[in-house]
């Protein structure tokens, strides 16, 4: 934070990426080490997913030298990786991927639409309790939050199905069934709207996003907007708002994702999720491993971008330099 | 109409009232309500680990299906196969209790443990654990335990050792920063000028004194957490199998008859996971607004 | 003294406090009148209720009960009104011998009426500047657009490039220093003392009838605070502005004020023309005002008496307010004949010579 501080946005951004990029390949060692100890060497099934030449492989084996020692393998592994390769799928022979691509697009659909929802279900809660303390409306909203998030999500997924699809029949019975084939977009809305209101971090954004405003009401500046008639929103709205909300998002980006993996069991819907729960049912441990590589740097994409939000409306983080020159 | 009243009497010599009596009735409220679940809970776990129940949870009756609550004896109505759905509640929370249990211990522990080194002793060993917290937080938990049920098996104490694990961070840098708080009230430094051994001064003072609501609140927000793994798991399919109930099973297996308008199979477990997870939430929220609030003020 | 601009009467705020239960008697029954183009100077030790009186004037009191009694009365070419009219609909006092010991208050429904009051009068009828100017600006924001803000706001000026050159009139009026350079600064680029220099502007651009200028040299460096009481007493001749200046500096309070209200405890205990209450010869003064001028850092004090007399004991708990005179735990001029009445009964508001009242029971009939 104080490095962050004292340099110019540029700086701060290479700082940010160079984490991010040290962060993943810390979650490559994780992931590499949960198979190296699992039973059964899944290892030698992801190389021959990898790399596909029969006499490439014996080459390499007799390149590498045998035994191969685990930093070999894992860094062979990470070394496919980067080039993109992430071996091909046990169960359907095809490259991990490209497997994974055609289906990335439609769960980020999901899970961006579904914070989407989150925000505009907690915002307003938020931003109502901050101001108003403890009311009989406040405190109805807050119970409300409270409910949504410890509701789980499947059976709400259910009650979602029923209601909309089986009595007022905005779909055929067979949607549900044939998700891919008949989607059009009020289904699809469906997902995301369960995900939205069910992924279970509510209560917890509405408690951030209650806190900070709270505490920006508090701050000297605001009581001066207010002293001089100005409006208090409008004044708040960068440190009361706009950075908790980003920060509280780029937070629950991991809950987000996880809850995709069961509204797309519900719905049928073709995302990373359903193909993730696939490959654990198949012990395809490549697409395991590949959505787990994606969805963590799908996580540090969001706390990157939190941190360019955050240098870009903080005048502190992006220009001290030009500050700094005349600062007591 | 707000009421503000004083009590008569010498009020300057009075020491402050402890924080139960000045509590917000709201989160007084909360609290009672998580501690009954929390002994629903706990007499419902022993009730089913010595199988007091009304009925066997996997004795199949045909001539009972999806009965209404109240039908026949049936409290709470049966299911798809006529079991009785009350005792397959009572008997599912075998399903996470112990190894939601075990998920909190290693949170706790390793939490703890982390965040006090991060916070007395910053530098190099802080930057460690913010990396350890950061790496930890990259992994959707659900989907780091489908990897591990990939690489090892669906067993439920594997996943809930990755549930203690992704825990971790959360509680580490809550201790961290209380220490941190701490450190700058002076608590820490004078303690030292008193010349007592550092190892004593960090468990005793500040783990014992300060510490001990905020891993309380933790505790009961990990178990929240537990349960909602775990129901998630038996639906996904990874979890307890069938017949042996589990909560998040007993949705799933509901499901087909939901759709057929006979909601209650399904919704019985539903509304337990809700009531469950919102007790332990409520509890978890409502005494950090008696403790932690009132520490603060 | 001219025509009053603005009339306090018998204003009391209390907070509570939860974990004593007990009101927290912040202003307790305080009077005071500001004159047209006059300042008037409420000086005293932090915790007498300096800031609460000018915040609750303001209606920027958050924490309850807040205000909950008095009659503050504005008087403008525009007319008259009451800030705290209706308070009494809003609030019901519960009282055990003569002290409020329970106090009921419709809190949501007195916030719309105290921004119903004040929407026409903060900012544009009264300003206020804070101590602290570095927290009081908004850190996100330009100063320059901090001060267009209210030129537009409170301000015939509404055209945001005639707004500007307003607000670089103003910067250059509060010798702002390459005020077209600052006025694209952020906050923490500047020092103290500009950001100062920037609320003063702010507040000024408006030319409002009454300024309130809270602390405005806390929380500055000691050579820049001597620049800024200077600006504010240039402003002062130039524009001939009422203000109602808080401080706890009677080096600043001598300097500026024209009137001077000393509080003690949450009320005023001494009240009148500021030579007669500053000035070393005049005799009648209260015990807490002769201490506090005694305690005051000068040549002569420290060459005769080696050193700074501190006022002996601590400013009175306002959970705990002493029932007889507030002073009287500290006071070293109580006499046996008016030790009992000091220790029982709270003396009143006394008019010693025209103009200058005292609370002591020294000056007794």
């Amino acid at each position: 934070m104080k490095l962050a501080a004292t340099k110019p946005i540029t700086l701060v951004l290479a700082r940010e990426l160079a984490l991010a990029a040290l962060l993943l390949v810390g979650v490559s060692f994780v992931v590499f080490v949960i198979l190296y100890l699992s039973p059964g060497d899944p290892f030698s099934v992801l190389l021959e997913g990898q790399i596909s030449n029969h006499a490439a492989r014996a080459g390499l084996r007799e390149a590498l030298g045998v035994p191969r020692t685990w930093y070999v393998q894992y860094l062979s592994w990470l070394g496919n990786l980067l080039q993109g390769n992430f071996g091909t799928s046990i169960r359907t022979g095809l490259p991990v991927f490209g497997e994974i691509a055609r289906v990335a697009l439609s769960t980020l659909y999901l899970t961006l639409g579904s914070m989407l929802v989150t925000l505009l279900i907690a915002v307003p809660i938020a931003l109502h309790s901050s101001v108003r303390g403890t009311t009989a409306l406040n405190w109805l909203l807050t119970m409300l939050a409270y409910v949504v998030s410890a509701l789980p999500v499947f059976w709400l997924g259910y009650v979602a199905v029923y209601v909309f699809i089986h009595q007022f029949g905005v779909f055929p019975l067979t949607a549900r069934i044939a998700a891919s084939s008949e989607r059009t977009w009020p289904f699809s809305l469906l997902p995301i709207f369960v995900l939205g209101i069910g992924n279970g971090t509510v209560s917890e954004v509405v408690r951030h996003l209650r806190e900070e405003m709270s505490r920006v009401m508090g701050e000297d500046y605001i009581r001066t907007a207010r002293a001089k008639g100005a409006s208090v929103w409008r004044h708040a709205f960068k440190e009361g708002l706009l950075i908790p909300m980003t920060e509280i998002i780029a937070s629950k980006i991991p809950f987000i994702l996880g809850g995709a993996v069961i509204v797309e069991q519900v719905f049928n819907w073709p995302g990373m999720g359903r193909m993730a729960w696939q490959a654990a049912q198949d012990r395809d441990f490549p697409v395991i491993m590949g959505i787990a590589m994606i969805a963590a740097t799908l996580v540090r994409l969001g706390s990157l971008l939190q941190r360019v939000v955050y240098v870009a409306v903080n005048p502190r983080a992006s220009n001290e330099r030009r500050g700094a020159a005349w600062a007591e | 109409m707000k009421r503000y009243s004083q009590t008569t009497g010498e009020v300057g010599e009075s020491s402050d009232l402890s924080p139960w009596k000045t509590a917000d009735a709201l989160d007084l409220v909360y609290v009672g309500y998580g501690l009954l679940i929390v002994v629903l809970v706990l007499v419902s776990y022993v009730l089913g680990a010595f199988t007091w129940l009304p009925y066997d949870p996997e004795q199949i009756r045909v001539d009972l299906l999806n009965a209404p609550p109240g039908s026949a004896g049936h409290l709470l109505g049966t299911d798809f196969l006529g079991r009785d759905i009350l005792s397959r509640l009572i008997v599912g929370i075998q399903a996470y209790f112990l190894p939601g249990l075990l998920a909190i211990v290693i949170s706790l522990l390793l939490g703890t443990t982390l965040g006090a080194l991060a916070g007395y002793r910053s530098g190099e060993v802080e930057t460690l654990v913010t990396y350890f917290n950061n790496l930890v937080d990259s992994f959707p938990r659900l989907v780091l335990i489908l990897l591990v049920i990939a690489a090892f098996k669906p067993g439920i104490y594997y996943i809930m050792v990755v549930v203690g694990v992704t825990g971790v961070p959360a509680v580490a840098s809550l201790i961290a920063g209380k220490i941190e708080f701490l450190a700058q009230k002076n608590f820490i430094e004078a303690a030292h000028v008193l010349g007592l051994p550092s190892r004593v001064i960090l468990l005793k003072h500040i783990l014992w004194h300060h510490c001990m609501p905020l891993l309380v609140i933790q505790a009961t927000i990990g178990m929240g957490e537990a349960i909602l793994i775990e129901t998630s798991l038996s639906y996904l399919g990874f979890g307890v199998q069938e017949p042996t109930p589990s909560w998040g099973n007993m949705v799933q297996a509901g499901a087909n008859y939901f759709f057929q308008g006979k909601f209650w199979p399904s919704t019985a477990p539903a509304l337990s996971i809700l009531f469950t997870i919102l007790g332990f939430h409520l509890l978890g929220d409502g005494l950090n607004g008696i403790l932690e609030g009132s520490a603060g003020k | 003294m001219g025509a009053p601009l603005l009339e306090i009467e018998n204003l009391r705020t209390y907070f509570h406090s939860r974990s004593k239960r007990a009101f927290i008697r912040a202003v307790d029954g305080v009077t005071m009148v500001i004159a047209r183009g006059e300042t008037l100077s409420v000086v005293g030790e932090s915790g007498s209720g300096k800031s609460v009186t000018a915040l609750s004037i303001m209606g920027l009191l958050d924490a309850g009960p807040g205000v909950i009694s008095g009659k503050i009365t504005f008087r403008t070419d525009g007319g008259e009104r009451n800030l705290l009219h209706d308070l009494e609909h809003y609030v019901t006092l519960g009282e055990q011998d003569g002290r409020i010991m329970e106090v009921s208050k419709d809190e949501a429904g007195w916030r719309k009426q105290v921004e119903r009051i004040m929407a026409e009068v903060r900012g544009k009828e009264i300003a206020m500047i804070f101590q602290n100017p570095k927290s009081a600006l908004n850190p996100f924001v330009t100063v320059g657009h901090q001060i267009t803000e209210a030129i537009r706001l409170h301000t015939p000026t509404k055209h945001p490039r005639e707004a500007k050159e307003r607000s670089l009139y103003w910067l250059e009026r509060v010798k702002m220093d390459s005020p077209r350079l600052r006025f694209d600064n952020y906050p923490y680029g500047l020092s103290g003392g500009m950001c100062q220099r920037a609320m003063i502007a702010m507040a000024l651009s408006s030319e409002p009838a009454l300024l309130i200028a809270d602390e405005p040299t806390t929380g500055l460096d000691a050579t820049i605070q001597s620049t800024i009481v200077g600006l504010l007493a240039e402003l002062k001749s130039e524009l001939g502005i009422a203000t109602l200046l808080i401080s706890h500096d009677i080096r600043v309070v001598s300097r500026l004020a024209d009137d001077v209200a000393v509080m003690y405890g949450g009320t005023v205990v001494e009240y009148g023309p500021a030579p007669e209450i500053l000035g070393a010869r005049f005799g009648l003064k209260h015990p807490y005002t002769a201490a506090l001028l005694a305690s005051r850092p000068s040549a002569q004090n420290v060459e005769e008496k080696g050193g700074l007399p501190a006022i002996e004991g601590e400013v009175p708990d306002p959970i705990d307010v002493p029932r007889g005179c507030r002073f009287y735990a500290r006071c070293n001029r109580v006499t046996e004949d008016i030790r009992d009445a000091c220790a029982r009964h709270e003396p009143a508001l006394k008019e010693l010579t025209p103009g200058h009242h005292v609370r002591c029971w020294l000056y007794g009939d």
